[in-house]
């Protein structure tokens, strides 16, 4: 509980000090929030949040942005903000609207912002809504944080039970769904309501920019807490037919730590109670037409794995050689085949494309760290990568098979993935088709040049006695 | 979209490469063979350089294709 009463206090601070700061800079917005209703979803270790704003400008100008407001704390954890036009019909298409965060210099107490471009400007008087959803990951910290193998999981969760906006919000809602019906504790911040698996804060009314009330749940989440702390994903491209990957996965228990001993008995015999929170198996989606797959770690094949394919996808399940408690760690190696032309693609001016997956192929998986190389064909030139998301890029030379001048590498570095983020990239480059016969015509130079070593051999005269 | 870009595949059926690599192979040792045969049935002052080059050229262009097609077959893709 000491732990807590801090907690509260240090809130307490970044409040008094986040008022202090708006007093001295509240810019004069022209926009404000009728309603707000945000759906935190906290079924999984991916803390998912549906916002869903009615935004109303009540200046004289028109507005083109409009901006989201997140905690310091929270925007460290932030991995993904969609925005989109809620149009009303479910059949219409949607649009998704840029996000993008923005520096702003007198945002009180560091709270990031981030700013959502409207398709087109909100004339003064019009209202528009707005349906954003956003993702943390690393939000949800097991308190207490060491139990044994057959105790559940319990995380906290720390949000506001107002939300953090620069604008004026009219009336507000927020739930939380929460796993399972155990809840230890949570804030109660009037009026507010916890029923079966939902807790309920709201609505309010009348909240002024920048005000947010701390709140903590204290809920049981026993759902399988996998990070992949580094995964590193090997696109090698050969124009004879065939796109090779090789996965190197470094996957964590990223939970409550485990104390104590670990039973096996206990685990096989009782699985519903002991070790409710480990997690033994994954699931992988893998595109069809998958072939040569194979899952590996350094001391071999583990050959507990099963392989469903299907013409729409393919499941890889797999089973680690041991179940993983929390803070326990795997790593181990997948590899696999997939025909090339449902990847590779030439454009008309002759440009050559990989049309592939960003992301991990886990389902439920959040990768800290997610490098992706794309391997080119020797030969390749200009390349060039588009992703649906700013990441790190640089380039590199390996050297495989055949190889002379070595493949150009394209290296794509991105933190904090989520499985939302599994949307397809470009990779770009030129290729002259000559280059393909580059390999045979070395080999054929290779046998060429014993043929020619036997023919001198045999026609040098190496006697010293004359004929 | 679907007529400006079309899918890149493999310049020979990939379902082709184990035979493409038994056949090639097997001329290609052929001719390798007849090569030394000349080599050795054939004095020195009668051979020609000429087909000795030929056959030698001839042969490495069917084992270097034989050999690719055999990796490729593996599953070494070069």
């Amino acid at each position: 509980m000491t732990m807590e009463a801090k907690f509260r206090f240090r809130l307490a601070l970044v409040l008094v000090a986040a008022f202090s700061a708006l007093a001295g800079s509240n810019s004069n917005q022209d926009l404000q929030i009728i309603n707000a209703e945000r759906r935190i979803d906290l079924t999984s270790h991916i803390v998912k949040v549906y916002l869903t704003l009615q935004v109303e400008n009540t200046g004289e100008s028109p507005a083109s942005e409009v901006l989201l407001a997140f905690a310091p704390v929270q925007a460290e954890c932030l991995s993904l903000v969609k925005a989109q036009v809620a149009t009303g019909k479910r059949k219409k298409p949607h649009h998704p609207i840029d996000v993008k965060p923005v520096e702003v210099p007198n945002a009180p107490n560091g709270a990031k912002l981030f700013s959502i471009s409207l398709l087109k400007p909100l004339n003064p008087a019009e209202t528009v809504t707005l349906e954003v959803l956003y993702i943390l990951t690393h939000t949800l910290k097991p308190f207490p944080a060491e139990i044994s193998q057959s105790e559940s999981q319990l995380v906290y969760f720390h949000d506001t039970a107002l939300i953090l906006s620069p604008y004026h919000i009219k009336k507000q809602t927020t739930f939380i769904k929460t796993p399972t019906k155990r809840i230890e504790s949570f804030t109660v911040v009037d009026p507010s309501n916890h029923a079966n698996n939902e807790i309920k804060y709201g609505p309010y009314d009348s909240r002024p920019p920048y005000s947010f009330s701390p709140v903590v749940v204290h809920l049981e989440n026993n759902n399988p807490f996998s990070v992949v702390e580094e995964l590193v994903r090997e696109i090698e491209i050969s124009h004879w037919g065939s796109l090779q990957i090789t996965e190197h996965y470094t996957l964590v228990h990223a939970g409550a730590r485990h104390k104590g001993v670990f039973s096996r008995v206990e685990y096989q015999s009782r699985q519903a109670f002991a070790g409710s929170y480990s997690f033994k198996n994954l699931l992988a989606r893998l595109p069809p037409r998958v072939h040569s797959v194979y899952y590996r770690d350094e001391i071999g094949n583990i050959s507990s794995s099963r392989l469903r394919t299907s013409p729409q996808k393919s499941e890889l399940e797999l089973e680690p050689r041991y179940p993983l408690f929390g803070g326990w760690k795997a790593t181990f190696i997948i590899g696999y085949g997939l025909p090339l032309e449902d990847f590779l693609f030439e454009s008309l001016d002759g440009t050559r494309y990989l049309n592939f997956t960003f992301g991990c192929p886990f389902t439920d998986t959040v990768v800290d760290k997610l490098i992706i190389k794309v391997i080119l064909p020797e030969g390749s030139q200009d390349p060039h990568a588009i992703t649906p998301f700013p990441v790190e890029e640089r380039r590199e030379t390996s050297y495989s098979y055949l190889d002379i001048v070595g493949r150009t590498v394209v290296v794509l570095e991105k933190k904090n993935v989520v499985p939302e983020m599994n949307t397809a990239f470009q990779v770009y480059y030129k290729f002259n088709p000559l280059f393909q016969l580059a390999e045979p015509l070395m080999l054929v130079f290779v046998f060429f040049l014993g043929f020619m070593a036997c023919v001198t051999y045999l026609n040098t005269d190496l006697s010293i006695r004359k004929q | 979209m679907a007529q400006s870009v079309k899918p890149v595949t493999s310049p020979v059926p990939i379902a082709w490469y184990p035979t493409l690599a038994v056949i090639m192979l097997a001329i290609g040792l052929t001719v390798t063979a007849s090569f030394f045969i000349y080599e050795a049935t054939a004095s020195r002052k009668s051979r020609s350089l000429f087909k000795e080059l030929t056959t030698g050229a001839v042969a490495s262009v069917f084992l270097g294709f034989g050999s690719l097609f055999l990796l490729l077959a593996c599953g070494v893709y070069v």
